[in-house]
């Protein structure tokens, strides 16, 4: 089993409690989207990952986590 | 809700309920009526474009951004997997079809069939989109 966590919630909070409608904008997606990768439901594109992490300022790694369960 | 579940919603239930209409009227007059139901199906496609276009409308005035908002990667990804589920269920209609066709039914039968083949692939696109919306990805 594979997973993919990520720290985007925490993020937010941290850059001035961030909407998720407003990081959204930022990366030019829906705001559902925005809480389905946030929620782990969705996966999003290498190219949406990286304007995530560069919104916060963080490298990719920061945002998101794998962990493989054995 | 996203404006894209609720278009989804639209098409699912215009669809199932209009068509589902016009196949209960062909239904009751009869496979052996011998004649195409041209009127009945023009009235079909007329009221399922209105019924369609001023629910969509209707929709996108309570969310006008959302509405003109391009699809997203998600909202592609979400298409085409419905879009490969509805393929399918319609390859696998049309080759029972084409099996029926041979036993040589009458004309209207094979039209109506196909008719009824394209609405329900339509119908499982729409709610193959619902459900992947409703979990998320």
């Amino acid at each position: 089993m594979h997973a993919i966590t990520n720290e985007i919630r925490r993020l937010r909070f941290e850059h001035g409690e961030m909407t998720q409608q407003q990081l959204a904008e930022k990366i030019h997606v829906t705001r559902q989207t925005v809480n389905a990768i946030e929620q782990g439901k969705y996966s999003p594109s290498l190219e949406a990952a990286f304007r995530i992490a560069a919104v916060f300022g963080v490298p990719l790694e920061s945002v998101f986590h794998y962990s493989k369960d054995e | 809700m996203s404006f894209r579940e609720k278009s989804a919603w639209i098409s699912l239930l215009s669809m199932a309920g209009i068509y589902g209409l016009y196949f209960w009227s062909v239904i009751h007059d009869g496979p052996q009526s011998g004649r195409f139901h041209s009127g009945k199906l023009l009235g079909t496609i007329i009221a399922l474009v209105v019924v369609e276009v001023v629910l969509h409308i209707t929709v996108a005035l309570f969310a006008p951004a959302e509405a003109r908002a391009p699809r997203d990667e998600r909202d592609k990804l979400i298409e085409l997997r419905a879009m490969r589920v509805a393929y399918s269920g319609l390859a696998t209609a049309v080759a029972f079809a084409c099996f029926f066709g041979a036993l040589d039914p009458p004309i209207v039968f094979n039209t109506n069939a196909l008719l009824f083949i394209l609405v329900t692939t339509e119908i499982m696109r729409s709610a193959c989109l619902i459900i992947q919306y409703r979990r998320g990805a």
